[in-house]
């Protein structure tokens, strides 16, 4: 199928042909943006993103591999210290503490790669140093016939230029 | 705009001209891919000889034995733990600013967070230097690890020392990660446009980030997770270094108040130095459009506030002191003061509590070369706090009959400074090799004030 790039110069323009584009049916599509705007993400994909599992899986693996670490080893070959229990509590939940921050970051890092599909060898179709600097590319694969069409939905939404990166 | 009806898609692919590139990202490339200057190449000079000052002494007490450092009984911390008690408190302002003030919504942090975050890592890793140095059998250090062994043999998890280990590496790993999460489009933006050897670098290290929605949907997901994690961490850290100090009974030490304290004065000496290092950096690189007067006088306000809580929390101390009635936190603290280590204490309170409080004039918060000084001296004076906290603290415990005196002898000044040039080449590298302003966080803002109208800024702030 081939694929359309637009280019915009306002994140406001690019939501508004994003939303246009799903409107006529146009779903496979997406937003090549030098920065984050809430406006075009929620155009795209009004989903909360799924960083957030990782991070919860994380953090609960986290404080139970502190607690579980410290109170096993404790109780491997146990001595008492300083006439406190083996398996003490407060002191172990310092451990258990810094274990849920330190599992709950790494799985967030994960998360993002993950979710932002990344790393990735090959760069998408149409991507260009542009989308570093000010502007935004909306890419979007339209059927042969409907080309016309997408073409003038994306300049009647002020893309300020239109081409076809792929045939 | 509309092509004529009947247009082939052939014609379609046509070339335009490609615009300029975006001003923000010419600012701040310019800074790292332009060759260093005399100035950079003189700077990064010294500090390779202080650390190769440091590293020699380092070898030497490899190979003598802590014997060499000034220790006399009874203080056994000395200066290599005041040091690091110092680069952990540093190394607290880039996570604050990025967390924290992330979370609280202000903008003004966007110029700031970079350095103050690189800053961050190469703090913890001067910090993690000490405790390598101050153990002294340096091959013996892995034992800290709860590892299994032959022995079968486990750490003890109820020392606080070991909540220390668990803390600073926790806290290397995270601020490393996010720091990385914050680089991650920038360095897409500097592989665009780069060649050779810089493009290898920033294309492997960008991990072929594209900036699609997808993609900067799941960053701000995670910058807002990291930055929840980080803004407890980032408290518990200091926490943690403090209780290395509170869950003993030396007298000075022993105090509830040492965890908020201790926290504090962290933030404090952090945006001290990140002020102390930035001030130059914008007026060598030309970089006062991006990092204005009123980052540095927000910051400002910051250490007054922060320097109001230390100040507050050693006039607490004292107060304690005497109110609690023991007799060896009395004398203990009166030492302090009256005693051989009166003038650390008294540069200690110039430095932290009396000169920061000049910040309540507006004059003074946004004149640069004033705060210039008034940053400096507060990187002195928290080193002196930490002096005076530990050594005081070791040198006048209960018994008279075994009161010293410790001052930290040459080999030991040597190696603090090694770690100071240790920090500053890191730095150095870094303004060279990598963004040193969040570049997309930056135009995040200018995109939305060209779209939003310009009043939102203010707002924003």
């Amino acid at each position: 199928m081939p694929t359309l790039l637009g280019i915009f110069d306002s994140p406001t323009g690019v939501a508004q042909a994003v939303t246009h584009l799903k409107g006529r049916g146009f779903t496979n599509l997406d937003v090549y943006s030098p920065a984050p705007f809430d406006e075009i993400e929620e155009a795209v994909d009004p989903k909360p993103s799924k960083v957030r599992l990782f991070t919860i899986v994380g953090g609960l693996l986290g404080v139970l591999t502190g607690y579980a670490m410290t109170i096993w080893m404790s109780l491997d070959w146990p001595i008492v210290i300083g006439g406190k229990p083996h398996a003490s509590i407060p002191p172990y939940t310092v451990i258990a503490f810094e274990l849920t921050i330190l599992f709950g970051g790494i799985f967030t890092l994960i998360g993002l790669l993950v979710v932002g599909r990344l790393p990735s060898v090959k760069l998408g179709p149409g991507y260009s140093a542009r989308f570093s600097a000010e502007e935004f590319g909306l890419i979007v694969e339209v059927p042969e016939r409907d080309v016309a069409e997408v073409d003038g939905l994306l300049r009647a939404s002020r893309a300020t230029e239109v081409s076809l990166v792929a045939a | 705009m509309t092509p004529p009806p009947g247009e082939s898609i052939a014609a379609m692919i046509r070339q335009t001209p490609v615009p300029p590139d975006s001003p923000t990202n010419r600012d701040v490339m310019d800074v790292f891919m332009t060759t260093p200057g005399l100035g950079w190449l003189l700077l990064i000079g010294i500090c390779l000889g202080g650390l190769a000052g440091g590293a020699t002494v380092w070898i030497y007490q490899i190979y003598k034995g802590l014997g060499i450092a000034g220790y006399s009984h009874p203080v056994f911390w000395g200066a290599y733990i005041v040091t690091f008690v110092f680069w952990v408190g540093i190394a607290h302002a880039g996570t604050l600013i990025s967390a924290i003030l992330y979370l609280f919504r202000a903008k003004w942090r966007n110029a700031i967070n970079r350095s103050a975050e690189a800053m961050t890592i190469f703090a913890v890793f001067s910090a993690q230097l000490f405790l390598g140095i101050h153990v002294g059998r340096i091959w013996k250090a892995y034992f800290i690890l709860p590892y299994p062994n032959q022995r079968a043999l486990w750490v003890n998890f109820k020392s606080p020392l070991l909540w220390d280990t668990f803390a600073i590496s926790t806290y290397t790993l995270i601020s490393l990660i996010f720091l990385y999460v914050g680089l991650l489009p920038d360095l897409a933006i500097a592989r665009d446009r780069t060649s050779g050897w810089r493009k290898a670098l920033y294309g492997t290290l960008s991990l072929g980030w594209q900036g699609t929605s997808r993609q900067w949907k799941a960053h701000a997901r995670t910058t807002l997770h990291l930055s929840g994690l980080a803004t407890p961490l980032v408290l518990s850290v200091h926490s943690v270094v403090s209780w290395d100090f509170a869950m003993a009974l030396v007298p000075g030490w022993h105090a509830t108040i040492f965890a908020p304290y201790f926290v504090a004065g962290a933030i404090f000496s952090g945006f001290a130095m990140v002020l102390t290092v930035m001030i130059p950096v914008r007026r060598i690189f030309g970089l006062e459009h991006i990092l204005t007067d009123y980052h540095f006088e927000n910051m400002c306000r910051f250490l007054l506030l922060t320097s109001t809580i230390v100040t507050y929390a050693y006039l607490i101390e004292y107060f304690i002191a005497w109110y609690s009635g023991v007799e060896p936190e009395k004398t203990s603290f009166y030492l302090r003061a009256f005693g051989p280590y009166w003038m650390s204490t008294w540069i200690m309170i110039t430095c932290n509590g009396i000169i920061p409080q000049l910040f309540w004039f507006k004059k003074l918060r946004t004149h640069i070369p004033t705060i210039f000084v008034i940053s400096t001296l507060i990187n002195v004076g928290m080193w002196f706090e930490r002096y005076v906290i530990i050594i005081t603290g070791l040198s006048r415990e209960y018994n008279p009959a075994v009161w010293g005196h410790y001052t930290p002898n040459p080999y030991e000044l040597m190696i603090v400074a090694g770690s100071f040039s240790f920090f500053s080449i890191l730095f150095l590298i870094f303004l060279k090799l990598f963004p040193v302003i969040p570049i997309s966080e930056v135009k995040e803002l200018l995109i939305h004030d060209r779209a939003h109208g310009s009043g939102h800024h203010a707002e924003a702030n």
